[in-house]
């Protein structure tokens, strides 16, 4: 009956906008969240293009340097100064072999004959981009080594093929075994190599670290080398900040690692401004739903006077409006989830899918939590607002 | 109940002058349950009387003091408990829901306090001449059957005083007696007072008390 008195001046146009209004703009927001979870746990898988956002930067080679003016090493201020910036999470030199190291073939193992001078570096594991086995103790029956990419492109596509080697395939590279030669200040050793795996990212032959801390022991000369070469890891969406420090550091980075980090930065902006549009639509519709039952009550204003003063109290009053309101936004908040799903499941997954572009399925309880998140914020705010009105309306 | 009145004065009325006999900028205290007729001529301040009363206007100087309590303290929730437990009124204006049918009107009120039965309802319905209007959306009824559920709808609730202002004012003498009889069974039953404000008609009834404006 109460409610039956409160609702009874309210129209149904009034209502079917606000309803939609609050449908659109929940929905909207749904979406953009999910999406971007979606896209979030897209960020951290172990995906070519979407890897962490690691990059290695070098100092630029200029002439001054090549007359031995200027050095390309980070000094251990500059160091000092990478990890000080807040959009680097992480900062990590290369390490140098300090020794000579030189590479043959194992007769017998399917190589054409030659000897090569080459160069030792390691990386701490957690950036190997690659997944190998990357273990090395003294008993280990061979140095696990990683080439770049491009290295056999450039064997097999130049060199082979204007010096009329066979070319060679990973496959069998990585099935031939390697003497290494180790040539110290004092001592010489050849050891066995294997060719474990091959890195887009980084252009550097790559050893364990463990087996160079050996090996610079043994046969280095004890000089500290000052690293030429950082890896550093920085925060999405920061390729602006990345664009600045390389202009105050002189930095040279790889095109195609710039690009990555450009790519996930805009994807960043992307999802932002949507999520934001999103969450602007949901308080609109919010403010229009207030407005809905702010004109309900204004429109009830005799029967909320006359039912308190012949004994309702406010607590009664505003216990059945809150009821009507939460049955009807608990409707739009269902129904906003369900559209949510079917959307995301019919046409963007289905969108993406065409696209080529795989996306992991999160869940989808964070959505719903955030739905339900509005419906209690809705509830709460139509219920300050409902109650000081209803007050208002018993004052005078 | 008590009531006291201190020095009391409606700041709209604060420029008329007054009889020395008038409520108004006087010193007087009511004790119920007793029957009290307020009899003055319009424009005199009757609907501003029980409307102070019942809290609804504050535009006034004095102290009104309810069992030892200042009205002028209370906040709307002890308002809205007087008026559901203590205090009943019956508005110059009715104030029934003129979308509601008499019963529902009735109803809403009974809902609430569980005050009469269902066949009490009836029976007041009947005594007052309006059992056949049951049904009928109160919009649709002459004033003087609106005046009888406003009657009927201010018994459906425990009291200890009864605000009236000018109830039988659209009923004849005949049934403003019949309604008057009703009232003060309803009053002797709750052990409560009332005040009845009048254009000067005594309805016939024997007050315990008269009060001036």
């Amino acid at each position: 009956m109460l409610r039956k008195i409160l609702f009874r001046n309210s129209t149904n146009f009034q209502f079917i906008f606000a309803t939609i209004g609050a449908l659109v703009g929940l929905t909207a927001l749904c979406l953009s969240f999910q999406l971007m979870l979606d896209v979030r746990s897209f960020h951290s898988g172990e995906d070519e293009l979407f890897g962490p956002n690691s990059v290695v930067i070098q100092k630029k080679v200029t002439k001054f340097s090549t007359l031995g003016m200027n050095s390309t090493d980070f000094t251990e201020e500059d160091i000092q100064a990478l990890q000080n910036k807040t959009f680097i999470t992480d900062v990590a030199p290369f390490q140098s072999a300090d020794f000579q190291v030189a590479i043959s073939e194992v007769k017998g193992d399917g190589l054409p004959p030659f000897y090569a001078d080459m160069f030792f570096q390691s990386i701490p594991d957690r950036f190997m981009d690659i997944e190998v086995d990357w273990e090395w103790n003294e008993n280990s029956e061979y140095i696990p080594i990683v080439l770049p990419k491009d290295f056999i492109m450039i064997i097999n596509y130049g060199i082979a093929q204007s010096q009329g080697f066979n070319q060679i395939s990973e496959e069998l590279l990585m099935a031939a075994r390697l003497n290494i030669h180790l040539k110290g200040e004092t001592k010489k050793e050849i050891m066995m190599g294997r060719v474990v795996g091959f890195s887009q990212k980084i252009s550097s032959i790559l050893v364990p670290q463990s087996f160079l801390d050996y090996a610079n022991a043994k046969y280095g000369s004890g000089n500290k080398v000052s690293p030429s070469r950082v890896f550093i890891t920085i925060k999405d969406d920061s390729y602006g900040e990345l664009e600045d420090l390389m202009e105050e550091m002189n930095l040279d980075i790889a095109k195609s690692a710039i690009d990555v980090v450009k790519i996930k930065t805009i994807i960043g902006v992307i999802i932002g401004i949507f999520g934001i549009a999103a969450l602007l639509i949901t308080l609109l519709s919010l403010m229009g739903f207030v407005q809905y039952s702010q004109l309900v009550l204004s429109k009830a204003s005799y029967e909320i006077q006359t039912l308190l003063r012949i004994g309702y109290s406010v607590k009664m009053i505003v216990k059945t409006f809150i009821l009507q309101m939460a049955i009807i936004f608990g409707a739009i908040t269902l129904a906003a989830i369900s559209v949510m799903l079917i959307t995301k499941i019919a046409f963007v997954d289905t969108w993406l899918d065409k696209n080529g572009i795989h996306l992991e399925e999160s869940s989808i309880l964070p959505t719903i939590g955030l739905a339900l998140l509005c419906f209690i914020l809705f509830i709460l705010s139509n219920y300050l607002n409902v109650r000081k009105t209803v007050r208002q309306l018993g004052k005078t | 109940m008590t009531i006291e009145f201190k020095d009391v004065l409606p700041i709209p009325l604060a420029d008329y002058s007054h009889e020395p006999d008038s409520v108004w900028k006087s010193e007087f205290t009511l004790n119920f349950p007793s029957k009290i007729l307020l009899n003055a001529s319009s424009g005199k301040g009757k609907s501003t009387f029980i409307n102070l009363l019942y809290g609804l206007r504050k535009d006034y100087q004095g102290e009104v003091i309810l069992d030892g309590t200042l009205i002028s303290t209370l906040n709307l929730d002890q308002w809205v408990d007087l008026r559901r437990q203590r205090l009943s009124v019956i508005f110059q204006d009715l104030q029934l829901f003129p979308e509601l049918t008499v019963w529902q009107n009735l109803n809403l009120k009974n809902e609430l306090t569980q005050h009469q039965t269902e066949e009490k309802m009836n029976e007041m319905l009947e005594t007052l001449g309006i059992a056949d209007k049951k049904e009928q959306s109160c919009k649709t009824l002459s004033l003087g059957q609106q005046q009888r559920v406003a009657i009927i709808r201010s018994l459906l609730q425990p009291f200890e005083l009864l605000l009236m202002d000018e109830p039988f004012s659209h009923l004849d003498e005949k049934n403003a007696s019949i309604a008057l009889e009703l009232i003060c069974e309803e009053t002797n039953k709750n052990q409560a007072g009332f005040i009845l404000s009048s254009l000067g008609s005594r309805h016939g009834f024997n007050y315990d008390q008269e009060l001036k404006l």
